[in-house]
């Protein structure tokens, strides 16, 4: 069952188009990688599954995106709050508030109307999620900004995942990280599997064979990025039928 | 024989010496001149400083007696002036931050007004507010025209050091917060400005420094009174006003003059000194981040 | 959807405030016509230009010549300009090509607190110390003189700060290329920092210009205020901004007009400086590199 389909879905900023055509479906509980070289226009996929391009003037969406074959995400009357509280977001570098690690948790769940009674739970939940729990319990209240990127990163996912959301999208989490965080970042992201969708942008083909149910590869074609080739990981990485996402997965222009 | 590869650099040698002898007596003099002044405000000054000096009357036109009067209606000026500045000040800079995109017409419009605002030569600030506030809207020679008078004239400082603040703050944080769904309103109050108030701080900081050291704008104003205010609407007489007074209309008003000028000089250099301490602990905050 | 209302309604609240702060320079400026009216309407425009002295409040034959004072107000400007320029450049250079790196902190930070020091307190120095060792050398003592060394030293820090900063943009790259060419720091300084940063001093120069137009307690307290043509640096003089705050408290009638119209020539007259500055800023943005 699809979580999120995404139909015959087009992005341009002013001139320059980001995005053509392009179709997919992301099943609900799984991972699905989209890979490509830079500029191919896979972060504004990622963008648009929650309105993020929203903030970029003169963006301008055409197509369809649904969440669950119910609720429309490109039409203007979507709620876009509601909306990112379903669909969270971690980003390519870490971006905890400069507050307390505390704040950074109840800044977002008291917009939403979560008592404060059960805001301790949630941190503690959250952060146990991401094997931080045991690191920071003690200094809660100290600023985020004093963990290490690693552990800001982690808190990021955590901070995401208090807000109960069915789909967590990533713009490539581990790039800003060095290999040993990286590595922690990516199993925490791995084990969500089954519980939360997660649609993540990555330039790690190894990480995405690790990770990845399903395997989306992205190029630019006549000056605009589409999707050429999509399908299980499995599949794809020993049996691709597109030319350039051959050549690509087999490492020849990684 | 002359060696040309020799010769050029024996002169280039000397030019360079003549320079650093040049700038080093020009920057050296500057610094001295600004010590000259500060000995001298010392020399005329401190001897006539004391607890009496800050707390007691004004007499005989200020002669004698001290100037508590006076730092009462300074403060109270500085206070309306801030009312007013602050909020317009940083809802200007937030807006122009935070809800319209940069290099839009809008934006173009405000900032431009502000800037042409900002070289406004202060004696026009009095003149315009001795007309628009206090005959105008009729509150007359009081703490609360000069304040108002004062309040423009720091807006321009307080609106840009703001949007300084609010445009050094990580790029990142407001993508950040939308992807958590939070309102604007939200990002504003619980992210955006806690994070930037050090620098909002180092605005307002600038723009009390600014209004302290104003004279031309308050002397057809904010009044001449000397007495206790009791209430806004009343004339009261501000410190740098208080030194313009004694040094030209009142004979044998200079002493007292000097000690007033040593304490409005002390004033301005705490608040220099606060403003410096909060612009480098802003930075050491945001290096944090981008680490 | 109560939320997005509080951001429309914190949205608008901001934007009126913005309008407000925007506006004011606007607001200014009509009063100032407003107040001027009288002057443009009764055709005394004329006479600021042709009147040969000041004598506003005089019954019988009220004189209102103003070209003494413009006069006063470009040649305390100019000279102290004239003062504050070279010193605050070759300090420039001082700070950046020869000043270990460890002073060039407390430099900046003296000379910033030396640009805070309010210009009462300068005119009260002028008035105490300057004005009397003045008169020793030539009476009155208040002078042209006197109001553009003070007003020069109002007006440094700014010559000083702008300089230091535009000398610190000019790339590292390019005066390393510079040694690496075997130049000499001299040359170095005369044949690439310079050229490279004359246009960020022209612009510190230009506002320190429109400081000065505009400065009136430094200037008030040390000028002698005589509305009279100087004949040298000993003469007192009279700037716009002096009449204006000496003129204020009593003037009536046409004269509060002329008032209002000198203050109108003094917003216009810095108002297209930094006008022009920004402009050139602007224009100059990507030429600079």
């Amino acid at each position: 069952m699809s979580q999120l389909s995404v139909s015959r879905l087009s992005v341009r900023y002013g001139p320059v188009k980001a995005l053509r055509d392009v179709s997919l479906e992301i099943p609900k509980g799984q991972i699905t990688a989209l890979v490509g070289p830079s500029g191919c226009g896979k972060s504004t996929l990622l963008h648009t599954l929650n309105r993020l391009t929203d903030l970029v003037d003169g963006c301008e969406v055409r197509g369809s995106v649904r969440l669950d074959d119910d609720l429309e995400i490109t039409e203007a009357t979507t709620d876009v709050l509601a909306l990112r509280r379903h669909i969270g977001m971690v980003f390519q570098k870490p971006n905890p508030f400069p507050h307390s690690i505390r704040r950074n948790f109840e800044i977002p769940l008291r917009e939403h109307g979560v008592s404060r009674a059960n805001i301790p739970g949630i941190i503690e939940r959250c952060l146990r999620d991401v094997g931080l729990w045991d690191e920071v319990s003690t200094r809660l209240d100290r600023s985020a900004l004093q963990l290490s990127g690693g552990q800001q990163q982690r808190l990021c996912i955590a901070r995401a995942l208090a807000l109960d959301p069915e789909v967590i999208l990533f713009d490539e989490p581990c790039s800003a990280l060095d290999p040993l965080a990286s590595a922690v970042v990516e199993d925490h992201i791995a084990a969500l599997r089954g519980r939360v969708t997660v649609v993540i942008v990555t330039h790690n083909l190894a990480q995405a064979r690790r990770i990845a149910d399903r395997l989306a590869v992205f190029w630019v074609r006549d000056g605009a990025g589409t999707i050429v080739e999509t399908g299980p990981a499995a599949n794809l990485f020993t049996d691709p039928t597109d030319p350039d996402a051959a050549r690509y997965l087999s490492g020849e222009r990684g | 024989m002359l060696n040309p590869l020799a010769a050029a650099p024996r002169r280039a040698r000397r030019l360079d010496r003549a320079i650093a002898i040049a700038g080093g007596a020009a920057s050296f003099s500057t610094l001295a001149v600004f010590g000259w002044i500060v000995w001298d405000l010392i020399r005329l000054g401190l001897p006539n400083l004391s607890w009496h000096f800050l707390t007691g009357e004004v007499e005989t036109a200020g002669r004698s007696g001290g100037i508590g009067p006076v730092l009462v209606s300074t403060l109270l000026i500085l206070l309306c002036c801030l009312a007013v500045a602050v909020p317009l000040g940083i809802g200007c800079a937030v807006w122009l931050s935070e809800f319209v995109r940069r290099g839009s017409r809008a934006s173009r419009i405000v900032t431009g007004g502000v800037d042409l605002l900002a070289s406004v030569p202060s004696i026009v600030f009095g003149l315009f507010g001795m007309t628009f506030f206090c005959q105008v809207l009729g509150l007359g020679f009081s703490i609360l025209s000069g304040g108002l008078t004062l309040a423009c004239m720091i807006l321009p400082i307080l609106v840009r050091t703001t949007l300084l603040a609010l445009e050094g703050l990580p790029a990142d944080l407001r993508p950040g917060a939308a992807a958590l769904g939070l309102t604007r309103t939200t990002t504003l109050r619980q992210v955006l400005l806690p994070t930037a108030l050090p620098g909002i701080l180092v605005a307002i900081t600038l723009g009390v420094g600014r209004a302290l050291s104003e004279t031309a704008a308050l002397l057809f104003t904010s009044g001449y009174s000397t007495r206790w205010p009791d209430s806004l609407g009343e004339s009261g007489r501000a410190l740098s006003v208080h030194i313009y007074d004694l040094a030209m209309n009142i004979p044998n008003g200079s002493p007292n003059a000097s000690a007033s000028a040593l304490v409005l000089l002390v004033l301005i250099l705490l608040i220099n000194l606060t403003a410096t301490g909060l612009t480098e602990r802003w930075t050491r905050h945001l290096s944090g981040t981008t680490s | 959807m109560s939320r997005s209302r509080t951001d429309r309604f914190v949205q608008w609240s901001l934007g009126g405030l913005a309008v407000l702060s925007g506006g004011l320079v606007l607001l200014i400026v009509v009063f100032l016509l407003l107040g001027a009216w009288p002057t443009i309407q009764s055709g005394l425009l004329s006479h600021l230009l042709t009147d040969e002295t000041w004598r506003p409040g005089s019954d019988r034959d009220p004189q209102f010549g103003l070209l003494p004072m413009l006069a006063a107000s470009f040649l305390v400007t100019a000279l102290s300009i004239g003062i504050a320029a070279p010193f605050g450049v070759a300090g420039a250079v001082f700070d950046r090509f020869y000043l270990p790196p460890g002073f060039r902190r407390w430099n900046h930070r003296l000379l910033e607190l030396l640009a805070g020091v309010p210009s009462v307190v300068f005119g009260f120095w002028g008035l105490t110390v300057l004005v009397p060792a003045i008169n020793r050398l030539h009476p009155p003592g208040q002078s042209l003189l006197a109001a553009s060394l003070v007003l020069s030293l109002m007006i440094l820090p700014t010559v000083a700060l702008t300089s230091q900063a535009a000398l610190r943009a000019v790339p590292e790259s390019e005066t390393l290329a510079a040694a690496g060419l075997g130049l000499g720091r001299a040359r170095t300084i005369f044949s690439i920092a310079l050229p490279a940063a004359k246009s960020g001093i022209g612009g510190g120069i230009l506002l320190a210009v429109a400081r000065a137009i505009g400065e009136t307690m430094a200037v008030v307290m040390v000028c002698g205020n005589i509305a009279e043509f100087p004949s040298s640096l000993f003469d007192p003089v009279r700037p716009v901004t002096s009449t204006i705050a000496l003129e204020m408290g009593y003037a009536s009638a046409d004269h509060k007009a002329l008032l209002y119209t000198a203050g109108l020539i003094l917003v216009l007259a810095v108002a297209a400086l930094v006008g022009w500055l920004a402009f050139r800023g602007s224009k100059n943005v990507p030429a600079s590199g």
